[in-house]
């Protein structure tokens, strides 16, 4: 027994010794950049089409020739939403698959673990759909590791509480959000703007993602009578709250966040999506050039309008790959400080028209969020 | 004799790796190896050798990490009061669960553990005033060893955090193989083994049951504050039913009541999705194709069928 | 009080989803004794199947319920041949371990094949809805209730008349004497399995046009299904049937005056409970195991 543990051990740590050299012999001609993302287990929805949008990106990059004359490649982890995982993929990502930059992840604990990793070894992340205030607090100001071209939550929350307040004139308001950092933050902050603009939150209920059944909740607060009804998650909840909501009877404004947008959205959420309005950064009508260009070129590849999750992906993906290009070599540190100081003139699709990726600080793009409204089955950007 | 010299050397030799292989990720990887063993080790010793179905361990886990991250928020402690307190506070819980296991068999009882386990990731995740929800906690790393005043070194970073932590396994690993051989130890084999015979020789089948529980919860409290330490952010989703599945399939195939078996199955099982590369879309789906071809063709384990092959050569010679 | 028969209302729709998958589930439980944390992906698999018939292949729903039915047989004969041929001889945690595992095949390979976002199955009838009197419900969600108390009661009388029905009763008393009064042992456990499979199928089926469909659905469902086998005790259809529809009803009222986010959490605080103070569940009789 015990000959065979160190006999195996043994083995397994020399195929572990020669491993980094076995994939240092194969670092040809492509740069591979790192991806990580849930693909599978919590978050999967979320990631993966994230990770559709970031494909779009490497894709185009290629077809035009790629970067200092070689092709981008994909080193792919799923980090399942885990944080051990994640730690450990970056590791990898870093040494074993030598990825100047990382664009991940979804889930905002994940990031910052990850990002202290990622730091150490001196190689910036760009966001994988992370909204969550923690990640970018945690940068140290002036010298961002992990960087985010959209508000976070607070953010988000912040523009959405006030279309609530001012645009729907709404006192009484009841959340509904899930329970991942994103709906929590979501809901948090509308609470506060919202009860500081003298409004009522008449009910702040949770549930689970992939939660089924929501008419009780829902028959509830058709009772409380609400003017406008806020819905803190993504698309699929979403979808699923308000069809049931048609289905109890309430009838009343809804408020909603993240992807609920999507065509995704609209098709399961039928009819009964019509007037709901959601506070976001892309949409592929909106009033900025480069994102209205960008949604169609995506439509021509897929064959859909892409949603927010994938706008986000993509331009992850293309503002790094510009960094890269800018910096001329594959150098995680020069990288970093192209994207903390030299992107500000880099355009991209989300936010108003002549956004660009000027981060700040703490490695964040702060802009407005547009109101977006669905009528007959389209959105319809609120000006 | 031999089998203790071949095991210190092993150890050494885990000490050096930090400094015979470059860069961070092997390391790091061996780090997630040893905490999973602290686990399946405390996993094994409630399951395989005392024979009461534990699906919770997951769930241990995170009341150990969440120990230290809640009295690192609340009370400013430090590692060193969070190692104890989360191996009391988790051998409590432990003793919880094991009173139900005073009563119920088999499935009655797997079923229990897994309603704890999923009510304690609920728990995590939906009580954001105590928990922080699914942002989690950050914890600070061990930092500073002093003794009587007297700095000795920093524990921060990787290389210090991988020989806390193998240190760490190698205490507790040594204690499971005391306890294991321990007079506490055989109660718990004749408790698996017949309790009802047991019971009528005059074991207390009861005081077994609940050290066994206490013991397993606690090392998995002890891998908890570790782990929180190293990580320096906790969240809920890292103990999930899938976790309690993954330890307890370790053990499984690595063979459970045997005392290594699930050493080996720690290493197979987080060495294997990082084998698979490009396949690693599938990585789920083999690990379930692996977990039914062991049940179904060998139960006993890697180690319970070397075992085997080992006894029959012998018998054979 | 309008109110709380709406409540009630949707306490029961989901409450018969729960006895059919919970029954399948006793059955296999208490009459075979093995415990088969695949089941809720029979249920996963059912939606699934009748999902694909009718969106992409367009086949009317008569036709995708029997796809779901012959897909139903097929799974439960295999979780037969693996759970209950391979693994009796084994102790209990086998098939536990077995069944996880056979779980998370199931569950990847549909993640796999049909992608990890939700679908749902819109039909003509989506919009329509039934009222009576305070209380509103959907035409797709009423049809839950009716059909449960269909299958069960023909499960019922099945189980109480003919043969087939006496031999499981007998076997789930004593394997050894039934064999010994001529029950064809292997025969009944298959038919068993199978029959759970279809019920679980079926509960998909109609559930995939009222809730989303994705890969994991299996894994709450299962959860709560063995709640209601215990609280309805191991082997008690009836049982089940009553436990099913009182956690439905249970969860639709925490959910109303405690709280949403409590509701999954009062199924698994219930069945601790009830494992302590009262393992045959409510409705069980005591049974001795050695």
């Amino acid at each position: 027994m015990s000959r065979i543990s160190r006999r195996h051990m043994l083995g397994l740590l020399g195929a572990g010794i020669a491993l980094p050299a076995l994939v240092k012999a194969q670092d040809s001609s492509p740069i591979r950049i790192g991806c990580m993302l849930p693909l599978s287990g919590n978050g999967s929805i979320e990631g993966n089409q994230v990770f559709k949008g970031v494909k779009f990106a490497v894709a185009e990059v290629n077809a035009a020739g790629g970067v200092l004359g070689r092709k981008i490649e994909l080193a792919v982890e799923d980090d399942e939403s885990n944080t051990s995982k994640g730690v450990l993929a970056v590791r990898k990502l870093i040494e074993q698959e030598h990825v100047p930059l990382i664009i991940g992840t979804y889930a905002s604990a994940v990031v910052v673990a990850s990002m202290k990793v990622a730091k150490e070894l001196k190689v910036p992340m760009l966001t994988g759909g992370s909204t969550g205030a923690i990640a970018t607090d945690a940068n140290t100001p002036g010298d961002p590791w992990f960087f985010r071209f959209f508000s976070d939550s607070t953010g988000q929350g912040y523009d959405t509480a006030n279309a609530i307040i001012n645009k729907f004139h709404a006192k009484r308001v009841a959340i509904l959000h899930d329970t991942t950092g994103y709906g929590t933050d979501l809901a948090k902050q509308t609470t506060e703007v919202v009860q500081g603009a003298g409004g009522e939150i008449v009910a702040n209920e949770s549930y689970n993602i992939g939660d089924q059944d929501f008419s009780t909740i829902l028959t509830r607060i058709r009772t409380l009578k609400p003017d406008v009804v806020y819905i803190g998650g993504w698309a699929a909840d979403g979808a699923t709250i308000v069809r049931q909501a048609a289905s109890v009877g309430l009838r009343t404004q809804f408020v909603g966040s993240g992807s609920m947008l999507s065509d995704d959205f609209i098709k399961l959420a039928g009819p009964a999506s019509e007037n709901f309005a959601v506070a976001t950064a892309y949409e592929a009508s909106t009033p900025n050039k480069v994102g209205r260009a960008f949604g169609e070129r995506f439509r021509k590849e897929y064959g859909y309008d892409p949603g927010m999750l994938n706008a986000l992906g993509y331009y992850s993906a293309a503002i790094g790959i510009e960094a890269l290009r800018r910096v001329g070599k594959p150098d995680g540190a020069a990288i970093q400080q192209m994207l903390a100081n030299g992107m500000k003139d880099f355009p991209i699709g989300l936010g108003p028209e002549g956004t660009t990726a000027d981060f700040n600080d703490k490695g964040s793009v702060d802009y407005p969020y547009f109101i977006a409204i669905i009528k007959n089955g389209k959105r319809v950007l609120d000006h | 004799m031999k089998k203790n010299l071949s095991l210190v050397i092993l150890v050494l030799l885990l000490a050096a790796v930090p400094f015979l292989v470059q860069g961070s990720y092997i390391v790091s990887l061996l780090l997630l190896m040893l905490v999973y063993v602290i686990l399946t080790t405390g996993l094994n010793l409630v399951t395989g050798f005392c024979g009461q179905f534990s699906f919770a361990q997951g769930a241990f886990f995170g009341i150990g990490a969440y120990t230290a991250g809640i009295m690192s928020r609340d009370l400013h402690t430090g590692f060193w009061v969070h190692l104890p307190a989360g191996m009391i506070i988790t051998g409590l819980c432990g003793l919880l669960l094991g009173i139900p296991a005073l009563r119920l068999k088999g499935h009655f009882l797997a079923i229990v553990t897994i309603a704890f386990q999923t009510i304690v990731y609920l728990g995590l995740v939906q009580w954001t005033s105590f928990t922080g929800g699914q942002n989690g906690l950050p914890v600070e790393p061990v930092g500073d060893v002093s003794l009587f005043g007297a700095h000795l070194f920093t524990i921060d970073g990787l290389r210090a955090n991988y020989w806390l932590i193998l240190t760490a396994t190698v205490v507790l690993v040594v204690i499971a193989e005391r306890l294991v051989k321990s007079r506490l130890g055989r109660e718990w084999v004749a408790v698996r083994d017949d309790e009802v015979l047991a019971s009528a020789i005059g074991l207390n089948a009861t005081r077994a049951k609940l050290t066994a529980f206490v013991a397993s919860a606690a090392f998995a409290g002890a891998a908890g504050v570790l782990m929180a330490h190293y990580m320096g952010n906790i969240a809920p989703d890292d103990y999930t039913i899938w976790i309690s599945c993954t330890i307890v399939a370790m053990m499984i195939i690595g063979g459970k009541g045997s005392f290594y078996g699930p050493i080996l199955g720690v290493a197979l099982l987080t060495l294997l999705p990082e084998m698979l590369g490009d396949w690693a879309r599938y990585r789920m789906l083999f690990f379930g194709v692996l977990l039914v071809l062991a049940i179904a063709l060998m139960p006993e384990g890697i180690a319970g069928r070397v075992r085997k092959l080992r006894a029959t050569k012998e018998a054979q010679a | 009080m309008d109110l709380l028969l709406q409540y009630l209302a949707n306490g029961i729709v989901n409450g018969s989803n729960y006895v059919l998958v919970a029954v399948g589930l006793t059955l296999v439980f208490g009459i075979l004794g093995v415990v088969n944390f695949a089941h809720g992906e029979f249920y996963m698999l059912g939606a699934y199947t009748g999902l694909i018939l009718v969106i992409n292949y367009g086949l009317p729903i008569w036709a995708a319920l029997a796809g779901v039915l012959v897909v139903a047989v097929i799974l439960g004969l295999g979780a037969e041949g693996l759970l209950n041929k391979m693994l009796k001889e084994r102790d209990a945690t086998s098939s536990i371990i077995a069944s996880f595992g056979l779980a998370v095949v199931l569950q990847n390979s549909a993640l796999i094949g049909f992608g990890p976002s939700p679908m749902l199955m819109q039909t003509k009838y989506s919009t329509i809805g039934v009222e009576m009197g305070p209380v509103y419900l959907p035409l797709q969600q009423l049809l839950i209730p009716v059909a449960m108390v269909a299958l069960i009661s023909v499960l019922y009388l099945v189980l109480r008349y003919t043969w087939t029905g006496r031999s499981l009763r007998a076997m789930a008393q004593h394997a050894v004497v039934a064999r010994m009064c001529g029950v064809r042992v292997q025969r009944v456990a298959v038919i068993t399995f199978i029959v759970s499979a279809l019920l679980a199928g079926i509960a998909g089926f109609l559930m995939s046009s009222v809730y989303m469909v994705y890969p994991i659905i299996g894994n709450m469902i299962v959860l709560k299904a063995f709640t209601v086998v215990i609280l309805g005790g191991m082997g008690n259809v009836a049982g089940a049937a009553a436990a099913g529809l009182l956690l439905g009803i249970v969860e639709s009222l925490t959910s109303a005056y405690l709280g949403n986010g409590l509701r999954d959490i009062v199924g698994f605080v219930i069945v601790i409970a009830v494992l302590l103070l009262r393992p045959q569940g409510l409705f069980g009789r005591t049974f001795q195991r050695s």
